[in-house]
Parts: C-alpha cells; sequence; structure tokens
C-alpha cells in the first residue's frame, strides 16, 4: 500500500505556546482536569471536571468562574452570530441530571458571565448522560444527544426558556455521537450520528422527515460540519475512510486509513486527530509513570487535494482554532500554536517542487489576485518551457494573456521555431482582444507559414465571428500572401471597399466580381470608387462597366437592395432623392472605347436631356470621328442622319463653337452649315458655298438669309462677278441688288468692272433701268427745287411790302368777338388783324403778337429752334448717320438745319407787330 | 437547477485506466495529463438531455487500487449506470474485467447498465487490446461497447449519453422502479409519478408511491 496518500506538504509552522511575560512555556492549565474546549469571541473556553469554565485571552490572561457545582461537561459556542453565547452542559447535583444553562460572554457580572437560561435536559423522564450539543447559529434551534440514542430539539429563542419547545426528534439505539445544523434553502436540517447510524433529519418541516444515510455510525467527536467550500457537507471520520454526505445521501469518500479520534474544521482544512496508521518505531513518553500516547495530527485540504500538515503530538485532548491559527492542547496540559503560512510561502514551496499544478489551483483557492496567478502561469509556462514540453507552456502562457507581456512569449517561440504553438498563442491573443497588428500579422504569418488553410480559414472566414483582430492588417497580410481569397472575404464582411476592389482587380483579376460589387455600394462609395477603378474595368469588361455607369449615373440604388425602399414610402421623399452621378465625370473611363462611350453618352442623353454641354459635345466628336472613319456609304448615311440629328435636336446642349470647330476638322458639311445657320454667321455659310462653287446654293442661301443680311447680295455679286459665264445667276444677283437698294450703281459698275466675264449685256438693262430711276430723280428735284425758289420769291415781295408801303386797316369787326369794331381798337400787320382793344387785351398773351397768328408763328419758331437745337446733337448725327441706308441724306437734313451755318437766325418774327394807336 | 430526472453512475476498472480523466472531459471538458491517484470516492454532476428531458447525471469515481476495493463497492448499490473501463494499452487491465464485472453484478441492482469503455483510444500505436476483442467481450456479457480518449474527449460525451439513454428507455420500459431510490435514479423535484407527462412505463409504479 505505498502512497495511497495524498501530497504532504508543511503549510504550518508549529510554535509551543509561551506566556509573553515569563516567556515560559505556559502551563496555567497544567493542573486543569480539561473536560471541553471551544473557542469564539476573541477567547479561548475550556471547561473542567471540576465545574469551572476558564476563559484564556490572547495575551494567556487565565479567568474561570465556577460555572457548575460538580462538572461541566460539553461547551459549545456559537461563533457566527452576532452575540456571543456560550452554551455549557453540566451537573449542579449528584446522580444523571444534566443542566444546559446558556451564558451570555458580552456581560459580565464581577468577571462572570450572565447566565440567560437554565434547562433540564431529560428526554421523556429518562435520565441519561449528554453525549452531545450543538445549535443553529440563527439562534433558534438547539439539539442535544443522548447516551441512550435519543436527540432532543429545542425550538425557539435559545437564551430564555419561556418561548422554548423541546421534542424529541430521534430515538434511536446507540449513544448519539454528532450532531450539526445546515441550512438548505428554507429548511434546517439536523445531521445526527450514532454510533450504528447517520442520518439527517429535516426539523423545520411539520413531518420531521428523517433520512438515514449509511448504516455505519461513528465515534464521539469523529463528526465535523464542513465549510461551504465543501458545500456544507457533514464530514463523518471512520477508521477506513471520511464520508461526506448530503442531507440527501452519500456524497465521495476519502479512503484515509487510520483509527481517528478528532474531527475539527479549520478554514478551509479538515483536520483530523488520529492514531497514525503506521507504528513508529520510537518509545513512547512516558511522563509521571504514565505512558502517554503519540497522536497524529493531520490537517488535510479537501479541495485541492494535500495534506497540509502533519505531525505528532502527545496525546492530543483537543484543538481549537482561534486568531487564525490552530491551538493544540494536548495530554501534558502544553498548548502549541500552528501557524499558517502565507500565500506566498506556500506557492514558492510548491514551485520548488515544480508543483505548478497544485499551486494554481491553490492560489486561486486562496482567492489569489489576477497577477499573483498570472505570475504562476508564467513561471509554470517558464518551467514547462525548459522542460520542453511546448504544448503544455504554451496553454500556461495562454492564461497570462493580459498582464504577461505578450513579446516575452512570442519571442520564446519565435526563437525556438514553434510556430505550431506560437500560432495558438497568437489565437488565444486574438481571442482575448488583447492583440495588436504585429500579433495579427504575425498570426497570419504562421498560418501561411504552416500552410495551414483550414485554420486561416477558420480564422478569417468564420461567420458571426466577432472580429478580434485588425481588418486591414490582416487583409494586407494576406494580401501578401497570396490568399486574396481571404483578404477578399474580410474586406467584403467589413465594408473595406477599396481593400475589396484593389484585391479583386489587381490581384484576383476579376473584373465581374469588382463590378458586381460596386453595383451593391451606396450611392458615393460606388461613385468613388467607379471613378478609381473604371478605367481597369472597362478595358476588361466593357459592357457590364457600361451598365453600371449607366445604372450609376440614372437613378442609383444598390443592386441588392429592394427598388423601392420602405423608407421612401412613408412620407421620406423629400430627404432622399434619387442619387445620380454627374455623367461627364466617367468620359475619361470610356477612353479607346468610343463604341461603349457612346452608348453611354446615348443613354444618358436620352434619359436627362438637360444634360451639360460637355456630354454633347462628346457626343458629337464621337459621332464625327465614326464618320470619318466608316468606310461603307450606306452606314455613313446613318451615321450622318445621326449626327444631324443630334445637331438638330432643340435640347441638345452643345457648344456651338466647339461643335463648329468639331464639324470642319471632320468636315461634317452638313453639320457645319446646319451650325452657320444657328449660329447665324449666314456669310461663312456663303463662302462656304463660294468655296465649293455651289451656284445655286449661293443663290438660295442670299434669297434665304438675304433679309437677316443684305450684304450676302453683294458678296454674291462680287463672286459671281469673278466667275464665267454666270450671267443668269448675275442678273439674279443683280436684281435684288436692285430690289434692295443695296448698292450705289457705281460700286456695282466697279464691282463688275473686275470681271473678266461680266458683259454689258449682262449689265445693260441694270444700268438702263438705274440711270432711267436717276433721271427720274433728277427731274423730280429740280420741280421742287423750283416750287422752292418760287415761295421764297413770294416771301420776299411780301416782306419788302411790309417794309415800304403802308398797310391799311380795313377791318369792319373785331377778329376775335366778330362785332363791329370800335374804338379803342388795336391792329395787326399781319393778316391784317383788328381787335378791340378791350378783346385784346382779354385775348392776348402779350402785347407783341397777334392772337389769331400766334398758334401759326409758334410753330415755325418751333421748327427753327429744334433745328438749331440739333446742330448740337452730334451723337445723334454720327448715330443716325451710321444706321442710315443712305448717309448722304443725313448730312444733307444736317446741313439743311443749318449746322454749318455760322450765322444764327434772326429769332425775329417777320410778322413783326406794328401798333398803330389809332386815336392816340 | 431543475431536472426531470437524476441517474446516478458509477465508473469502475483498474487502477490508472483514465476513470478520473474522464470524469474530469465529461465535466469540465479539460484534461489533466498527470492526475493524482484517487482515494476512495470522488464525485461529479452534469446535466444532459435526452428526448428534451432534463437528465442530472451524478457520477461516483472510484479509485482503481484494490485496497479501496471494499469502500467503493458499497457505491454499487445506489447506481442506475456502471462505466467499466480499462486501458487499451495494457492488457492487464482487460483480463480483469471479468473479477469488476462479477463485483459490479453482485452488489449493484440486477437492473443496472454497464457500458464497456475502452479508453485511451489516442494511443493507437501502444494499442494492446484490439478492439473486436473489447466487442467480442461486451457482446458475451450483454454490454454496450465503446472506445474512447479522455485526451482527446473522444465518444467521452456519447459513452455518457449513450449510458444515460439506455437507462432512459429501461424506464420507458418500465424495467426500472422509479419510486426506489436504490436504483439510483430520482425524479426530479417538479416530477411527481402522478404528473400526466410520466413515461407510460412509470404507470406500473402507481400513484400509491407518491410518498416523496
Amino acid at each position: 500500500m505505498a502512497f495511497l496518500q495524498w501530497r504532504k506538504f508543511n503549510f504550518f509552522d508549529k510554535e509551543t505556546v509561551k506566556d509573553p511575560e515569563t516567556n515560559e512555556t505556559f502551563n496555567q492549565l497544567k493542573e486543569v482536569n480539561v473536560s471541553a474546549c471551544v473557542s469564539g469571541g476573541g477567547q479561548l473556553i475550556v471547561s473542567d471536571y471540576e465545574g469551572k469554565i476558564y476563559f484564556i485571552s490572547r495575551s494567556l490572561q487565565v479567568n474561570s468562574f465556577a460555572a457548575y457545582d460538580i462538572r461541566v461537561s460539553h461547551l459549545y459556542q456559537l461563533k457566527q452570530s452576532l452575540s456571543n453565547l456560550l452554551i455549557s452542559v453540566g451537573e449542579d447535583e449528584q446522580g444523571v441530571n444534566p443542566l444546559i444553562k446558556v451564558w451570555n460572554l458580552d456581560k459580565m457580572e464581577k468577571g462572570v458571565p450572565v447566565c440567560t437560561r437554565i434547562t433540564r435536559a431529560i428526554p421523556a423522564n429518562k435520565p441519561t448522560p449528554v453525549t452531545c450539543v450543538a445549535a443553529h447559529e440563527n439562534l433558534n434551534w438547539m439539539a442535544v444527544g443522548f447516551e441512550n440514542g435519543t436527540v432532543l430539539l429545542f425550538k425557539g429563542d435559545i437564551k430564555s426558556d419561556r418561548h422554548s419547545k423541546q421534542s424529541i426528534v430521534y430515538e434511536g439505539k446507540s449513544a448519539v455521537t454528532g450532531l450539526a445544523f445546515k441550512s438548505a434553502g428554507k429548511n434546517i436540517i439536523l445531521f445526527v450520528a450514532t454510533e450504528s447510524v447517520i442520518l439527517s433529519i429535516n426539523v423545520s418541516g411539520k413531518d420531521k422527515m428523517q433520512t438515514t444515510l449509511d448504516e455505519f455510525g461513528c465515534k464521539r467527536g469523529c463528526s465535523v460540519m464542513s465549510d461551504m467550500s465543501q458545500d456544507n457537507q457533514f464530514v463523518i471520520a471512520r477508521d477506513d475512510a471520511l464520508y461526506f454526505y448530503q442531507p440527501d445521501g452519500r456524497g465521495p469518500c476519502l479512503a484515509f486509513e487510520g483509527e481517528k479520534f478528532q474531527l475539527h474544521w479549520f478554514r478551509n482544512y479538515l483536520v483530523i486527530v488520529g492514531k497514525d496508521a503506521k507504528q513508529f518505531p520510537k518509545a513512547p513518553i512516558i511522563r509521571a509513570g504514565q505512558p502517554i500516547e503519540q497522536h497524529m495530527v493531520t490537517v488535510y485540504d479537501i479541495q485541492n487535494k494535500f495534506i497540509a500538515y502533519s505531525a505528532p503530538y502527545p496525546e492530543v485532548i483537543d484543538i481549537i482554532s482561534e486568531w487564525g491559527s490552530l491551538y493544540i492542547l494536548t495530554g501534558d496540559r502544553k498548548l502549541f500554536l500552528l501557524l499558517e503560512k502565507d500565500t506566498q510561502t506556500k506557492l514558492e514551496m510548491l514551485f520548488k517542487k515544480n508543483n505548478y499544478t497544485l499551486a494554481i489551483s491553490l492560489a486561486k483557492s486562496q482567492q489569489y489576485d489576477q497577477e499573483g496567478l498570472v505570475d504562476i502561469f508564467t513561471q509554470y509556462g517558464d518551467h514547462l518551457y525548459f522542460k520542453g514540453d511546448h504544448d503544455g507552456a504554451i496553454d500556461q502562457y495562454i492564461k497570462t494573456i493580459g498582464k504577461l507581456e505578450a513579446s516575452y512569449v512570442i519571442r520564446k517561440f519565435l526563437d525556438a521555431q514553434r510556430i505550431h504553438n506560437l500560432t495558438k498563442y497568437l489565437q488565444a491573443l486574438h481571442t482575448a482582444k488583447m492583440a495588436t497588428e504585429e500579433h495579427t500579422t504575425l498570426l497570419l504569418n504562421c498560418y501561411t507559414k504552416l500552410k495551414d488553410v483550414s485554420k486561416l480559414d477558420e480564422f478569417i472566414m468564420t461567420k458571426d465571428r466577432e472580429i478580434d483582430f485588425d481588418k486591414e492588417t490582416a487583409i494586407r497580410v494576406c494580401r501578401q500572401a497570396g490568399y486574396y481569397k481571404h483578404a477578399l472575404f474580410l474586406a467584403n464582411k467589413h465594408n473595406l471597399h477599396e481593400w475589396y476592389l484593389k484585391i479583386q482587380l489587381d490581384d484576383i483579376k476579376d473584373c465581374g466580381k469588382a463590378l458586381e460589387y460596386i453595383g451593391k455600394l451606396e450611392f458615393e462609395e460606388a461613385e468613388n470608387n467607379v471613378k478609381r477603378y473604371g478605367k481597369i474595368l472597362m478595358a476588361e469588361r466593357p459592357d457590364e462597366t457600361t451598365e453600371l455607369l449607366k445604372r450609376l449615373c440614372s437613378d442609383f440604388k444598390p443592386s441588392d437592395r429592394p427598388l423601392v425602399d420602405a423608407g421612401d414610402l412613408e412620407g421620406g421623399k423629400g430627404q432622399q432623392s434619387t442619387q445620380r452621378a454627374p455623367a461627364e465625370q466617367f468620359i475619361h473611363i470610356f477612353v479607346n472605347n468610343s463604341a461603349k462611350l457612346t452608348e453611354f453618352l446615348e443613354h444618358m442623353i436620352s434619359l436627362n436631356s438637360n444634360s451639360p454641354s460637355l456630354l454633347y459635345n462628346t457626343l458629337l466628336e464621337l459621332y464625327l470621328h465614326d464618320l470619318t472613319h466608316q468606310p461603307k456609304s450606306e452606314e455613313k448615311e446613318a451615321k450622318q442622319k445621326k449626327t444631324i440629328d443630334l445637331l438638330r435636336n432643340p435640347q441638345a446642349n452643345y457648344d456651338l463653337d466647339q461643335a463648329l470647330v468639331l464639324c470642319q476638322m471632320n468636315n461634317f458639311q452638313l453639320g457645319i452649315l446646319y451650325l452657320y445657320e444657328k449660329a447665324r454667321l449666314y456669310q461663312q455659310i456663303l463662302r462656304y458655298h463660294m468655296d465649293n462653287d455651289a451656284y445655286d446654293l449661293v443663290i438660295q442661301t442670299c434669297n434665304s438669309f438675304g433679309m437677316q443680311d443684305p450684304h450676302l447680295w453683294v458678296q454674291a455679286l462680287s463672286y459671281f462677278a469673278k466667275k464665267e459665264n454666270l450671267k443668269q445667276q448675275l442678273g439674279v444677283v443683280l436684281h435684288n441688288i436692285d430690289k434692295r437698294n443695296l448698292l450705289p450703281p457705281l460700286l456695282v459698275i466697279q464691282t463688275l468692272a473686275h470681271s473678266p466675264t461680266a458683259t454689258l449685256s449682262v449689265i445693260k438693262n441694270y444700268i438702263i433701268r438705274k440711270l432711267q430711276t436717276e433721271n427720274d430723280q433728277i427731274a423730280e428735284d429740280e420741280r421742287l427745287i423750283k416750287q422752292y425758289q418760287e415761295d421764297t420769291e413770294k416771301k420776299r415781295q411780301q416782306i419788302e411790302e411790309l417794309k415800304t408801303t403802308a398797310k391799311v386797316f380795313q377791318n369792319t369787326k373785331c377778329s376775335i368777338c366778330n362785332h363791329p369794331l370800335e374804338l379803342p381798337s388795336v391792329h395787326f400787320l399781319c393778316e391784317p388783324h383788328s381787335f378791340h382793344q378791350h378783346c385784346f387785351e382779354n385775348y392776348a398773351e402779350n402785347e407783341n403778337e397777334c392772337p389769331v397768328c400766334m398758334p401759326e408763328n409758334r410753330k415755325i419758331m418751333d421748327i427753327i429752334r429744334a433745328q438749331e437745337h440739333g446742330r448740337d446733337l452730334h451723337e445723334t448725327f454720327h448715330n443716325q448717320l451710321e444706321r442710315a441706308q443712305d448717309g448722304f441724306s443725313v448730312v444733307a437734313d444736317y446741313f439743311g438745319r443749318g449746322v454749318f451755318n455760322k450765322v444764327t437766325l434772326i429769332t425775329d418774327s417777320p410778322g413783326r407787330m406794328s401798333r398803330s394807336m389809332s386815336g392816340k | 437547477m431543475s431536472y426531470a430526472y437524476l441517474f446516478k453512475y458509477i465508473i469502475i476498472g483498474d487502477t490508472g485506466v483514465g476513470k478520473s480523466c474522464l470524469l474530469l472531459q465529461f465535466t469540465d471538458k479539460r484534461f489533466q495529463p498527470v492526475h493524482d491517484l484517487t482515494i476512495g470516492v470522488e464525485f461529479g454532476a452534469r446535466m444532459i438531455s435526452i428526448d428534451g428531458k432534463q437528465i442530472k447525471l451524478q457520477i461516483w469515481d472510484t479509485a482503481g487500487q484494490e485496497s479501496f476495493r471494499s469502500i467503493t463497492r458499497s457505491y454499487y448499490r445506489g447506481a442506475a449506470g456502471a462505466l467499466l473501463v480499462y486501458d487499451i494499452t495494457r492488457r492487464d487491465t482487460f483480463n480483469h474485467l471479468t473479477t469488476w464485472l462479477e463485483d459490479a453484478r453482485q452488489h449493484s441492482n440486477s437492473n443496472m447498465v454497464i457500458m464497456l469503455i475502452g479508453n485511451k483510444s489516442d494511443l493507437e500505436a501502444r494499442r494492446d487490446v484490439k478492439k473486436e476483442e473489447g466487442e467480442a467481450f461486451a457482446r458475451e456479457h450483454g454490454l454496450i461497447f465503446m472506445e474512447t480518449s479522455a485526451k482527446t474527449a473522444a465518444n467521452v460525451e456519447e459513452a455518457f449519453i449513450n449510458t444515460a439513454k439506455e437507462i432512459y428507455q429501461k424506464i420507458q420500459d418500465g424495467v426500472f422502479d422509479i419510486n426506489n431510490e436504490a436504483n439510483g435514479i430520482k425524479i426530479g423535484p417538479q416530477h411527481s409519478p402522478s404528473n400526466p407527462s410520466m413515461p407510460s412505463g412509470g404507470g406500473n409504479a402507481g400513484p400509491s408511491g407518491n410518498c416523496c
């Protein structure tokens, strides 16, 4: 039976308790016949068979008082509850007459605690010795076990007699050896151990249900309640093993062999006092003539499965725990102190033995902080690494993630070329979200180096996986390593459009996919990316690209979206107008692919006739280019028609000048002519026809546009004049010139004179007609001159008359009132007119003018004045001169107005009043 | 956590065949290469689901050492299922199966479902017992057979769950008296035998057993 035990350590330091004052071994209990020991409330409590209870303080001051007249047999201290209560069982009278006393240790009177309750403990009037006592920490339950196998339960406040009910909950055949309370939810469970059976009783339930846990029992003192770490199981010790019990059944068992005397629970340790299984060869210590048995005190850590301390002591009376230490009272009345080592020391001991696993679980159970644990993991990792167990080491290092510098680990494994382990570590690093860019790079490099595509797949492609790495780095590394698929996946998943397209186009060269992808993007993204990659795409996939561009420039919607967004229908219309990209920005993409550009532009224009001029210009250019390079004539015609249609389209918003230049460059006559016409460049049209010697067209042009620009005719004239044998045309031209009076005949003659061909016969008619007209004009003018001369003569005579001859006023009637003239009267020389003076004074505006003639005179005076005034209006003159068909007549007109007169006109009217005041 | 049934298992077999590791793998999903000797009987539990029913497995992991045999025997009694484990790399552990089986049959209730487990299947290179031999033994004694690896976790889940399925089937067939806790089966707190959702096999237990 080798090593059928747990590992043994020495986690406790043994000290003999010494009196601090005398520095001698504590021996004040030397004469005490100890019956029971408990601890709590900062003191050790010992009772003896003489009825005394001793309190030992930390500084080893011993106080005692007589609690019973005869003896104290049992003590029970409530440790966790607030009130510091001590329950004792003893006897005041002879015979079997056990008495329970409850002491309140907080209230001392003259060094004696107040006794709050005295109760007789006699079940069913059958006196029997008490074997054990237990109380629940809530102070409402107390149980007493008896030698005859009876368990007496007290319910109600244990401090006082009054509200307490007692009942017998169990009657067995063998002595009760252990009692313990446990709270399980709302139920209060009482564990009962007798010498022959272990059972649990639900004392809070009405029927006090009993569950027999085992058919064998335990000795006195060999049962204890474990703590939370062991789920408050009831532990009993038997010679073959330790058994753990739940209220409903047996739990695990630990096969620690050997006879056991006492069981204690200290913190998370189980302390067993027993006989060493192995017989010591040492002779038993002889004291006072009596051999004292050697007992083995063993401290077990049940949770972590090791023995924390084990040492022999001479006849242990009891073990008490207080002030965080264990006190062992031995048969020779010595008090030993077991001090637990601090966790650090313990761990160091474990490290020395390379027992890291245990160190870790120990540290965990000691609520060791994270940093401390990481330290252990690191040491463990280092140890395993040193031993060459790289797999194990990395597992430990992974646990240090977040605390230990990752580079420490990485360097170790990089140096050792342990890429597998490194990969694992890096993966964990990523899962813990502690990875930096470099880590991601490194991990991906590891994958690629290992050629572990499946892992890479898992790392990158796993869907719905949280991203714990830097995406861009990952993409970059994947690209570099040639894992385009992965890079692509990442880019796609994380909407890194730029990356996606870069990879798709530069690395994979799958333009179709790229296009499809762009089509799914949001508008702005799509636009930008098309601008960036349009050329490549166009070169590879012209059709699809064109389609995409068409969509982009009309009303773009990501292709994987329903045509109509729900939001749009719900009245968000105003906000989200369809987005379209300006088509002109994409024209450059179509370099070298004019057919597609044409298609695109046509689509755009048909979609939106209001497109910018650049579109039309480009389209026109394309058409023209096509036209020039089109060898087949039939197609050429169709193209021509298309082109001209475009030009004629009133909505086509092309740039006129540019269009013209384009047409000229490509020698597209129809277009040129149309554009001339549109631009009102009639001269150009004419010149064009002239250059092409299209005589009929020249005439036709003159006819069509002569109204707008009469000079066309003149040009036509000089053009025809230079040509030979064009009498007919010349005639037409001359006729028109004549009709519109466009040129003075002299100029016509001059023009024709240069002509080598125009014979007199051509212009004979013209000249004759012209001369005839001139003659008529001259005759007319002469007639007018004559008439004016006569008028002038007449006026002169009149003036002379007025000046020289007397004027007889013969009027009999007043010119105003038509009544017979009476004196006083006023006469004017003009007609002559005569007026009554009073009439004259009433009507005349001034004395000098005849009221009858005055309006006429005024008119004349105004004309004269206006003429004089007009003299100074040079600008008007020039203006009129320029605009006038016949400048000469304007000059003549002004001349007539006396513009060039130096002498000012005499303002005195010829009808100057001569007033005669007849009768005066 | 509430459950419909609680099944008690026991794991038996020679020392060092990997009983504790199987349990650790099943309950904690981890593998400890260095495992201390089991002293006595240890305990583990896990919830599984069969037919949509939550079933709690309470597993007793016993020490394989001959010297603990008397202690471990006392645990046979309340078990509904047993995993009899041998090590495929050690023929002697296979040879001892008969003894173990006799022991189990003698101390347990007769209906106990026993599964034969050939553990350490990851150590194929060191294999000493052929799979066919295991199968033959199982056939001969009416056991379910499976090879597992506590290290790689291969078949570990299946071993425990298949045993549970077998027990569940036996309950359905009315073989087990579910009201006798000595059979290692316990009905969950909210499932009283009078519950109409009870499997038909529980009918023979009768409502009279409704004391617990």
